[in-house]
């Protein structure tokens, strides 16, 4: 008799909770709404979902909502590019106008070898640490190749190759983290108005002999190319491209070949052309990332 | 005055000395999942405390009239539709069931109102409120409740209650940020490979165990030192 008591009341409470509470929750659900704007959700469902935060904000739910409030302008997702930007553009009803993507560059082109009075060092691995102490190498401006900015990235598209961090334009989509890292602010962001670009590939700001003391390959600082390239300017002893000037049809020709080192340089993805003209030559294979792996970014430390 | 040391003794106990996590160790999953960094787990921390307090109002409210033997409700319930006064009836074969209901139900009401009329909070720890709505720990408290509503000599009452919920969220914060701070320290050590991630966590968890079994005996001290100086 008692069970049965139990089991008919507990019943009994069960279903008047369940009733109640529905009524309670369902009455929440519209008077608790939230008005959310549907272009929030248009522009969301249009980004790549990559929350890389190049844009500046935290993520892509936050710049999303910063569009849709009008406090952002609807060209700023890197890794979306101009497809994004438009369509983002087309849900806000705004122009917008041509973007470029950005990708980042390295302004140092000197590998293990040609980096003069280089030094044992034993510390902490990184270049954030290696870059406290001096007579690591000659140049204190050039990179370190400890691979701060390989271990940042998310996409694995920049690599420490003979000692020098080298990017994988394949790869890059321009989440501006390996610039933000580099302890030498060596790593800029430039917007790519061609698959190739030229770039100053140093970043030696120190007169011909300092640098010929500590490099092989920097910047001496001779002025040439700015002679004969319209874009390319003199700041002190080293020369900086004007990428608002720059154009992709900028003849560099003669620039490149004026200069006496090897500072100026292509960087990006192969033309055509380039790799025609390689085409008989016996090269290994573009290497993919291979994401099977578990190794960690303490792993290698040992 | 006896309710004032009775509160102080079940707060230091719930927070130090049967400190929800390292004592019971319930809620593993939170403190292991959101104790990364100082100030997630801070939140987190918050989160469950805010929680706990309201399941343990609630889950206080239906122990006491539905759920505990004896309880008023299931036997007026019972007399009105026209069994025998007088019927000791017990319910607590459905705690479990409707402790996770009334939590799950109150921590989506209190979502939806945060939302609506706090955004800021809501951004800062909204996001951990579904996360714990069946929090183990959250559960232990409201269970915890039940047992001293169980023997209807010694019945715990509301702030016995809320005390409890309160001291445990925060021996829980506690627990979860010192956790975090350890780990935040462990991502620069050179653990041997066989233990980094989870098995070290474990291992650091299990050490934090042990040092909190300093604090037993901490109440009776407690309850000493009060009594004396509510003699004074």
């Amino acid at each position: 008799m008692s069970t049965a008591i139990t089991v008919l009341l507990a019943a009994a409470v069960l279903a008047v909770l369940a009733v109640v509470v529905a009524y309670v929750l369902g009455w929440a659900n519209r008077a608790f709404e939230v008005k959310v704007d549907p272009r929030v959700a248009a522009v969301l469902e249009v980004l790549p979902a990559a929350n890389c935060g190049a844009c500046g904000f935290v993520g892509c739910g936050e710049y999303a909502e910063a569009v849709a409030a009008g406090n952002a302008p609807p060209n700023l997702c890197a890794p979306g590019g101009e497809n994004c930007a438009q369509q983002i553009a087309q849900i806000m009803g705004v122009s917008v106008e041509p973007s470029f993507p950005y990708r980042a560059v390295v302004h140092c082109a000197a590998r293990f070898n040609q980096r003069l009075g280089r030094n044992a060092y034993r510390g902490e691995p990184t270049c954030a640490a290696a870059n406290l102490v001096t007579d690591v190498q000659g140049c204190t401006y050039g990179c370190l190749g400890l691979g701060d900015c390989e271990r940042v990235c998310p996409y694995d598209a920049i690599h420490v190759i003979d000692g020098l961090a080298t990017v994988d334009y394949h790869q890059c989509i321009g989440c501006k983290r390996c610039a933000a890292v580099c302890p030498r602010n060596i790593i800029t962001m430039v917007p790519f108005k061609a698959e190739r670009m030229v770039v100053i590939a140093c970043s030696n700001k120190d007169f011909g002999p300092e640098v010929r003391e500590v490099c092989e390959v920097g910047c001496i600082g001779c002025k040439a190319c700015s002679k004969h390239a319209g874009p390319i300017e003199m700041a002190g002893q080293l020369p900086i491209i004007n990428y608002d000037a720059y154009v992709s049809e900028s003849d560099f020709t003669t620039a490149l070949e004026k200069c006496p080192r090897e500072s100026l340089l292509f960087v990006g993805k192969p033309t055509p052309e380039d790799l025609a003209a390689v085409a008989g030559e016996k090269l290994p294979d573009r290497v993919e990332g291979d994401f099977k792996t578990t190794v960690d970014e303490t792993e290698w430390r040992g | 005055m006896e309710i004032v040391i009775t509160l102080a003794q079940i707060a230091i106990g719930a927070a130090l000395i049967n400190n929800f996590v390292l004592h019971y160790f319930v809620g593993i999953c939170p403190f292991l999942g959101v104790s990364r960094r100082v100030d997630t787990a801070v939140g987190m921390g918050l989160a469950v405390t805010f929680v706990m307090t309201i399941a343990a109002m609630l889950s206080w409210v239906f122990t006491f009239y539905i759920l505990r033997p004896g309880a008023s409700l299931p036997a007026w319930a019972w007399h009105a539709v026209g069994g025998a006064p007088g019927t000791t009836i017990d319910l607590s074969v459905l705690s479990y069931i409707m402790y996770i209901f009334v939590i799950a139900a109150s921590v989506q009401f209190v979502e939806m109102y945060v939302r609506k009329f706090f955004p800021a909070m809501y951004k800062s720890f909204g996001v951990y409120l579904p996360l714990i709505t069946t929090n183990c720990a959250i559960l232990f408290a409201c269970l915890e409740i039940m047992k001293h509503l169980q023997e209807p000599s010694r019945l715990w009452g509301m702030p016995e209650a809320l005390t409890l919920a309160v001291g445990g969220g925060l021996g829980f914060t506690l627990a979860i940020v010192l956790m975090a701070g350890i780990r935040e320290e462990l991502d620069v050590c050179d653990v041997p490979r066989a233990l980094r991630g989870p098995g070290i966590a474990l291992i650091v968890a299990g050490i934090l165990a042990m040092a909190f079994m300093g604090f037993a005996g901490v109440d009776r001290g407690i309850e000493t030192t009060l009594t004396i100086l509510m003699k004074k």
